[in-house]
């Protein structure tokens, strides 16, 4: 790739990169012992700052956050100790996939959870009368809210060493790379980005719930027809990164639906996220 | 003007080099947290509060949205309290990024529907100095902070606060700043590193 990718390291430790630069960066970070070191160091110089900035929280913050959390069993250590901190992180491949699920689990049984979904879903219902059409419009669901997942670690957090992942690499730093996609309600994204000259898409979500119990997301490409080929399933919850099966270069959109476990051979929902390749 | 400038000089809760004002270390106060102990979570709330709160205020703006916000905050430092690792920095610092990501997260989505409430720089003062000790070590820290600060050139102060106060990437600090695209980026690191080596920041 032809930019300094080791430069974006400072906008990355104070959050200032888009959740396309945020993937790739944080793939690269994977290997690079140097930039790792280099982004603890301007994180912890960061949040010097927020000394300038305190402020304390009403009191009654204080009663409601121990309420919540009193409700709410923390997640256990993950298993292989030494798996966040950095030299591992270069070559062991655990499916990381995982993690993110597992983190984003508990958070729906809490109260809060149950609010935003009401209130998405209903924003779904109002939306999706407008219908799919709407080019760049991404329509969201209630399973698109955003959970309690990963928010924070991006520092830390274990980067996803599955096999596409050189292949999305290539793909988000293609020179012919488009990126598609809109912010979701909930502060969920997602954006798909198309090179057409690789023939592939790569989808980067930030914030992603998990899909209901018993169902999975699926993806799909759409021809010129307007059918949809099943492009793959992904995991949901947290940020993801994932390669679009399939042939994505005359394509002309990309959709997620919601489907039974093991997916489907054509959507049987209405998409929660759509975009048009415009 | 001086975006820094804008910065009240405020009490920091608890990082002072003494520990004076934090009898237990909050690393402790996290490993203790992720068994369930909530007494220890909120003691490790009142330690910190004040710092996770401003910031995400500061940020988020909207002070109904930013209390929520930073329920969410401590909702995920507990949850996450057992995979803190301290190897890649101090508690406090970590905690300061989950909530500056949440924050960051927040503005940028709320951005879809509405527009950022922008009445709210010179309500940033509201936090009074006592005069006590304590305070005073708190004010010291502060300053060293602004001190740090004046270190940097004006250019590298404005895209780090637009960057990391104010939520915005990059490329848009890169257009406000009518800087030339890409360079911003590095404005905000090399301010970053300027800050990190004048404050003997460790890990």
């Amino acid at each position: 790739m032809s930019e300094d990718i080791h430069a974006l390291s400072g906008a990355y430790a104070v959050d200032a990169l888009d959740d396309v630069e945020r993937a790739r960066f944080e793939r690269h970070l994977a290997g690079c012992p140097a930039c790792r070191a280099e982004v603890d160091g301007l994180v912890a110089a960061a949040s010097e700052l927020s000394v300038l900035t305190e402020a304390a929280p009403p009191a009654s913050l204080r009663a409601k956050v121990l309420a919540e959390i009193a409700t709410v069993r923390p997640l256990p250590p993950l298993t292989a100790p030494q798996a966040e901190s950095g030299d591992d992180a270069v070559t062991s491949a655990p499916p990381a996939p995982s993690q993110p699920a597992a983190e984003a689990a508990p958070a729906e049984s809490h109260g809060d959870q149950g609010r935003h979904a009401d209130e998405l879903s209903e924003r779904r219902r109002s939306r999706s009368a407008r219908g799919l059409a709407r080019g760049w419009r991404v329509v969201v669901a209630a399973a698109t809210v955003a959970v309690l997942a990963m928010g924070g670690f991006t520092v830390w957090r274990q980067i996803d060493k599955d096999p596409s992942r050189a292949l999305a690499d290539q793909v988000l730093a293609a020179p012919d790379a488009t990126r598609y996609g809109a912010r979701l309600a909930g502060g969920a994204t997602a954006t798909i980005v198309r090179s057409t000259s690789l023939q592939k898409a790569v989808i980067v979500t930030s914030g992603m719930a998990q899909p209901p119990t018993g169902k999975v997301f699926q993806l799909w490409l759409q021809d010129a027809t307007g059918h949809m080929t099943s492009a793959g399933l992904m995991p949901g919850g947290g940020d993801q990164v994932v390669v679009l099966s399939g042939d994505a270069s005359h394509s002309k959109g990309a959709g997620i639906t919601v489907e039974p476990a093991g997916g489907s051979d054509q959507p049987t929902t209405n998409p929660i996220a759509f975009v048009a390749f415009a | 003007m001086d975006p820094m400038s804008r910065f009240s000089v405020v009490p920091s809760g608890d990082e002072s080099p003494e520990g004076a004002t934090r009898p237990v270390p909050l690393e402790q106060l996290l490993r203790r947290a992720a068994t369930g102990d909530e007494t220890a979570f909120a003691e490790l709330y009142d330690a910190v509060s004040s710092r996770l709160f401003g910031l995400v205020r500061r940020v988020v703006r909207d002070p109904a949205q930013s209390e929520e916000v930073t329920q969410e905050v401590f909702l995920e430092i507990w949850r996450h309290s057992a995979r803190f690792d301290p190897s890649k920095g101090a508690a406090l610092a970590w905690m300061l990024t989950i909530a500056h990501r949440k924050a960051v997260d927040r503005v940028r989505s709320a951005e879809a529907s509405r527009n950022r409430d922008e009445g709210y720089g010179a309500s940033n003062q509201d936090v009074t100095h006592d005069s006590t000790a304590e305070a005073v070590v708190e004010r010291l820290d502060a300053e060293r902070v602004h001190r740090a600060l004046e270190t940097l050139t004006p250019v590298q102060r404005q895209a780090l606060e637009l960057a990391y106060l104010s939520g915005y990437t990059h490329t848009e600090v890169a257009t406000m700043l009518d800087l030339p695209l890409g360079t911003a980026k590095t404005r905000i690191r090399d301010g970053l590193i300027r800050l990190r080596d004048t404050l003997g920041v460790t890990l």
